[in-house]
């Protein structure tokens, strides 16, 4: 720590902070832990889906206020206030998918207004809604994409390390599509994934999951392959997997193999040192899972965690640095789907049922001032996921990536405090985010649950400012 | 023949240092030896001396011992018979040239042991005079070492004239041991054999007796380089060695051995090359 | 009982230092729990239980009484697998090998690791003579003036402390000067021993290269590639290089001699069945192996040359000859060792090794010699080099030691 960043978190520091402005850092909710208070369900007129799929996991809700000029009542000054909750509730989900027109985002009003203030800390709002593509008219379609302003300012006015997320279903999406994505949403393991949308279908054939299936554990029996695992944000994904019962495969640069042989051995998994560029790299990583878990053992779900930068000013930026950022975030993760996704005489390669994950940015998302290479990588990494879930439209494996956002790592460390003090705070939350709530994203676009969330970019960034 | 019976081997250390400062009275010219027999009977041999003293030496302690080791229990007697009044040499000036022993059958270190040394053998030397103290050792009646220490009196006249001697053969061939010979050596072989002539503990006792600096003892370099051949001397040898040159402490030299039809060939040599010790291994 | 074959399934070692270097601090244990830690990763056998490990150290503390013991309890093995300490100078990791296969073929181990260890910057220091004499008789004594007489008897220079000897207890030669003598007598030259030096380099540069090690070698303490690998040096920078060993006139010099190192290896050692049935890959098998010594102390023979005396036993027995061999490994603990070995071979009437087939992954002049590691990475070099050349080939390895010691091994392809 600086002298600079140890003043800044001293007592006396923390008081010149809030003076000039920048907020206190709310602790946020974190790991497999639902709310505190109650889980309220507003279902609006035309919904349904949501109820059943809060049955489905085991949540009895209850019914949230309305903010109607007659429920409202004077305060001291006369005033008039929106009904209170007595007790804080834990999340507010809305189950806005009947919602067409213009008149019924008054519900959404109606039942977020006594909420805003009396939310829970790390409290939650879920709005679910149809996907534009799904409904007819201009005024439905319209106000789809105004129920997505709506999520992403309640996300900026919430306090407290409180989220609020948008789900977009299709039409015909199932309780069961859309359990894994409510249980994440509703949980800690959300806990910097906030003012997002993102899309919920119904799962492919042969996507369903299987009557042993523990949502708790839901990696149990399962091999999951990180790369650039040996540290940060790869190795809480591999932890993260480890937790819920995979078997982990973890893969890093040999330079790096020892750092990850602990990582491997702490997990009870195993190791692969590889530079992921080199041309067999797929193959030897199909090898290598065949040789720790047998010819007949499939990949569950892979990782692509490694990446690099060589961050220049374009006017600085010569080729070498161009192609080796391309390379590693890009090109490799190419390359070994395409040889993971075939099946090998030897196995080791994805199962015909499987999960892709790879990792953008919020530099790809938005252009990051000295990153032309690495945000054309990200941004490449989105067009990929996008472009390969259309092309496995009749294979039951999903790709979807994560855009991180400010994550406290060692390499985020290296940055000078000021400016990583600015990175920090440029978000609802006013914080960096942990490794572990990438990997606990990334854990949840994999779950077996999850088929229904395909072709998907999730930012994990607490909706930062940059690219929002 | 007279006989003198001591009790148990006597101390050499106060012997050597009072025989070392009696410098006068001894003539200079010498026609016979006294035929006096020093003798101890029923020695007991000290296990944790000899353990030392392999230690020092090189030798793997067990329990048949090395002759070079009844040499050393003999040496008190030595210098008692030396130290008799009647006897001719002062031990100022006396150099160890030559030794020869012989094991004639297994020794070990519970044998009790008889011990006696003899003088014989004054010669015309072109040095001096040469002369022996022959030594033996007796198991239950049976002679089972044999040794005969060649000492050079410089200066002393003895009549006759001196006749060319059989000095032992370069075993020819290159060395191939190494030894290093700390500063201490001569202390620490001082402790365990009792010989504590002060040209091997100090250097400054050293050039006071005319040598530039400290030297080892000879008959630990005898000693050592039997513990070299330990493994190939069968169980009784003859082994005669020659100390052709002082040793200098601290120093490093070098060991050659050669094996032929007659026996072990062996040299201990400076770093320059030239012998310090010749000896050879013969089975009789 | 049905035939079993022992497998060696896969190799890890940390990469080698130089003594002094960036591995000072790091014991012996430390090391080889490191190295065992990467292969335990490598085939994901964290909390499993192992036959056996069997590993051993040149250079050895007091406190290492059970050096291998302690490395399994600190990796991540489980805590249930037994270890042994083997100790057989340069021997020891090429030993432990042939214990652990003999093991496995005899149906005592269903699987094992084999290796060794050695720090020449932890190396023990022992108190001099005087002082342990004086301490074990203080030890001894029961009473406080008796212990106080004991040390009283200390005097300054006892309290110097011994480093340990690197000379043959019996000749007080050191290896470099041995192996001087061993070059004058089968007439080594300054140039063939540079030459073998420089290849030694290239090729264990160009095998790093080419990523050959990314799976046998786990990085250390931020170590990532051998260091004591120069792979731009020149036969000129070689040859500028004074003697070191045999005098004005010798022939040998840093260059073509292998420096104090410090470093760990082991291998993972398997019957066929087993390996067969947990879908680990065999590599090679251990075929057989054969341990000699020379008299080396009457000066008649060469202390580095004992496998002059293993090998045509070894060859005897199975039926072979030097031409049956796809792959040589002669450990450089010298370039003249090698050269000498080969002409000794030649004398010997075992025939002509094709250059082309030794050490063609370099080997210690190049990669550094931690004692009793460097038997271990030759195995795993081996191995791995033999699986790359196929089921059949064959690989013959010789290993020289201090004390003229000796131990060839062969191994086959699968």
């Amino acid at each position: 720590m600086s002298l600079v960043e140890n003043l800044f978190h001293s007592s006396l520091g923390k008081k010149v902070a809030a003076k000039v402005g920048l907020p206190e850092s709310p602790t946020l909710r974190r790991g497999r832990v639902g709310p505190l208070g109650e889980i309220l369900l507003a279902e609006l007129p035309g919904g349904g889906v949501v109820a059943a799929t809060l049955a489905a996991i085991g949540v009895t809700p209850g019914v949230p206020l309305r903010d109607t000029p007659d429920s409202r009542t004077p305060d001291e000054k006369g005033r008039p206030q929106p009904p209170r909750y007595e007790r804080r509730p834990g999340a507010l989900v809305i189950d806005a998918t009947g919602v067409r027109t213009i008149a019924a985002l008054e519900d959404l009003r109606q039942v977020l207004r006594p909420i805003m203030k009396r939310l829970e800390r790390s409290g939650r709002v879920i709005v679910v809604a149809t996907d534009a593509r799904d409904v007819n008219g201009l005024e439905a379609k319209a106000v789809a994409q105004g129920i997505d302003g709506i999520n992403r300012t309640v996300a900026k006015e919430l306090r407290e390390g409180a989220t609020a997320n948008l789900i977009v279903v299709r039409a015909d999406a199932q309780p069961g599509d859309l359990a894994s994505t409510l249980s994440f949403l509703l949980q800690g393991r959300s806990a910097f994934v906030d003012g997002q949308t993102w899309r919920v279908a119904p799962c492919k054939p042969g996507d369903t999951v299987d009557a042993d299936y523990d949502p708790a554990r839901p990696f149990a029996g399962r091999i999951v392959v990180v790369t650039g695992a040996a540290r940060g944000i790869g190795a809480a994904i591999a932890a993260t997997f480890a937790r819920d019962g995979a078997g982990i495969v973890v893969v890093d640069i040999p330079a790096a193999g020892d750092a990850l042989a602990a990582v491997a051995n702490d997990l009870r998994g195993s190791a692969l040192q590889l530079d992921i560029t080199a041309p067999d790299a797929g193959e030897r990583i199909a090898a290598h899972v065949a040789q720790v878990h047998g010819p007949h053992a499939r990949i569950w779900a892979i990782v692509h965690n490694a990446g690099i930068t060589r961050d220049r000013l374009l006017a600085n930026l010569d080729e070498a640095q161009w192609g080796a950022v391309l390379h590693v975030n890009l090109g490799a993760e190419i390359a070994m789907n395409e040889v993971l996704l075939t099946d090998r005489p030897g196995g080791g390669g994805l199962g015909e049922r499987s999960r892709i994950v790879g990792i953008a940015s919020t530099s790809g998302v938005a252009g990051n001032k000295g990153q032309t290479n690495y945000a054309a990588s990200k941004a490449g990494v989105m067009g990929l996921v996008w472009a390969e879930s259309a092309a496995l439209a009749d294979r039951p494996t999903t790709i979807n990536a994560v855009a991180p956002g400010f994550i406290e790592t060692d390499m985020t460390a290296a940055i000078p405090f000021v400016q990583r003090e600015v990175f920090r705070r440029t978000n609802s939350l006013s914080q960096g985010g942990l490794p572990v709530d990438v990997a606990e994203t990334i854990a949840y676009l994999c779950d077996p649950a999850s088929g229904g969330v395909d072709g998907q970019v999730v930012r994990v960034c607490g909706q930062n400012l940059v690219g929002a | 023949m007279a006989e003198v019976l001591y009790p148990d081997l006597p101390a050499g250390g106060p012997l050597l240092l009072r025989s070392l400062v009696r410098v006068g009275g001894r003539p200079r010219r010498v026609s016979a030896l006294p035929p006096t027999v020093v003798r101890v009977r029923g020695h007991r041999q000290d296990v944790a001396r000899l353990a030392r003293y392999d230690e020092v030496c090189g030798y793997t302690l067990r329990d048949a011992v090395s002759p070079t080791w009844i040499h050393v229990l003999t040496f008190g007697l030595q210098l008692a018979l030396m130290s008799q009044r009647d006897f001719p040499f002062g031990l100022a000036g006396l150099v160890h040239v030559s030794n020869d022993m012989t094991l004639l059958a297994p020794i070990h270190v519970a044998d009790p042991l008889d011990l006696s040394v003899r003088a014989s053998g004054l010669a015309p030397h072109r040095r001096g005079a040469t002369f022996d103290l022959l030594g033996e050792a007796q198991v239950d009646g049976q002679v089972v070492w044999q040794g005969r220490s060649t000492y050079l009196a410089r200066g002393v006249a003895v009549p006759g004239e001196p006749e060319p001697r059989m000095r032992a053969k370069d075993p020819g061939v290159r060395d191939s041991q190494a030894w290093r010979l700390p500063a201490d050596l001569g202390r620490r072989y001082a402790a365990v054999s009792g010989d504590v002539n002060p040209i091997h503990l100090s250097a400054l006792a050293a050039r006071a007796f005319g040598f530039p600096s400290m030297i080892v003892h000879g008959m630990w370099t005898h000693a050592r380089a039997l513990a070299a051949l330990e493994g190939r001397l069968g169980t009784t040898y003859r082994v005669a060695v020659d100390f052709t040159k002082p040793i200098p402490l601290p120093g490093r030299v070098g060991f050659a051995a050669q094996e032929d039809g007659d026996g072990i060939r062996f040299a201990v040599r400076s770093r320059s090359g030239t012998a310090c010790l010749l000896g050879d291994v013969t089975h009789p | 009982m049905t035939e079993r074959t022992a497998v060696i399934v896969g190799g890890n070692r940390i990469p080698f230092v130089k003594a002094g270097g960036a591995y000072a601090q790091a014991s012996s244990i430390a090391m080889l729990s490191a190295a065992l830690d990467g292969l335990v990763a490598r085939f994901g056998l964290a909390g499993t239980t192992i036959g056996e490990v069997v590993a051993g150290a040149v250079l050895k503390h007091s406190r290492d009484i059970n050096l291998t013991r302690e490395a399994v309890l600190g990796s991540a093995l489980s805590p249930h697998t037994p270890a042994c300490d083997l100790q057989q100078a340069c021997g020891t990791g090429l030993e432990a090998v042939i214990y652990a296969a003999n093991k496995i073929r005899l149906g005592q181990a269903d699987t094992a690791i084999a290796g060794g260890v050695d720090s020449a910057s932890d190396a023990p220091i022992v108190v001099g003579e005087g002082l342990r004499r004086a301490l074990l008789r203080a030890n001894r004594s029961r009473t406080l003036p008796q212990r106080l007489a004991a040390l009283s008897s200390l005097r300054p220079a006892d309290l110097m402390p011994v480093p340990p000897a690197v000379v043959e207890p019996r000749t007080g030669l050191s290896m470099g000067e041995s192996q001087a003598l061993t070059n004058a007598r089968w007439e080594i030259s300054r140039e063939a021993q540079d030459e073998l030096a420089l290849t030694s380099h290239q090729r264990l540069a160009d095998a790093w290269d080419s990523g050959f090690f990314d799976d046998l070698v786990t990085p250390y303490l931020k170590v990532t590639r051998d260091g004591l690998l120069r792979p731009d040096t020149t036969l000129e920078k070689l040859a500028k290089l004074k003697p070191v060993f045999g005098g004005a006139h010798g022939t040998m010099t840093a260059g073509n001699s292998t420096a104090l190192t410090d470093g760990a290896a082991v291998v993972l050692l398997a019957d066929r069945g087993y390996a067969d049935a947990h879908h680990w890959p065999a590599l090679a098998s251990v075929v057989d192996a054969q341990v000699a010594a020379t008299d080396y102390v009457t000066g008649e023979e060469d202390l580095l040359l004992a496998p002059t005396r293993a090998l045509p036993v070894l060859l005897e027995r199975q039926g072979m000859t030097l031409a049956d061999f796809d792959v040589i490994e002669i450990h450089e603990a010298f370039a003249g060792t090698v050269l000498a070995t080969l002409a000794a071979w030649e004398k010997s009437g075992l025939g002509t090794v094709d250059r082309a087939k030794l050490n063609v992954l370099g080997s210690s002049l190049a990669a550094g010699h931690p004692f009793a590691a460097t038997g271990g990475r030759i195995v795993a070099t081996t191995a791995k080099r033999l699986h790359q050349c196929g089921p059949g080939s064959r690989g013959l390895i010789s290993i020289c030691a201090a004390g003229g010691i000796g131990v060839v091994a062969i191994l086959e392809g699968c």
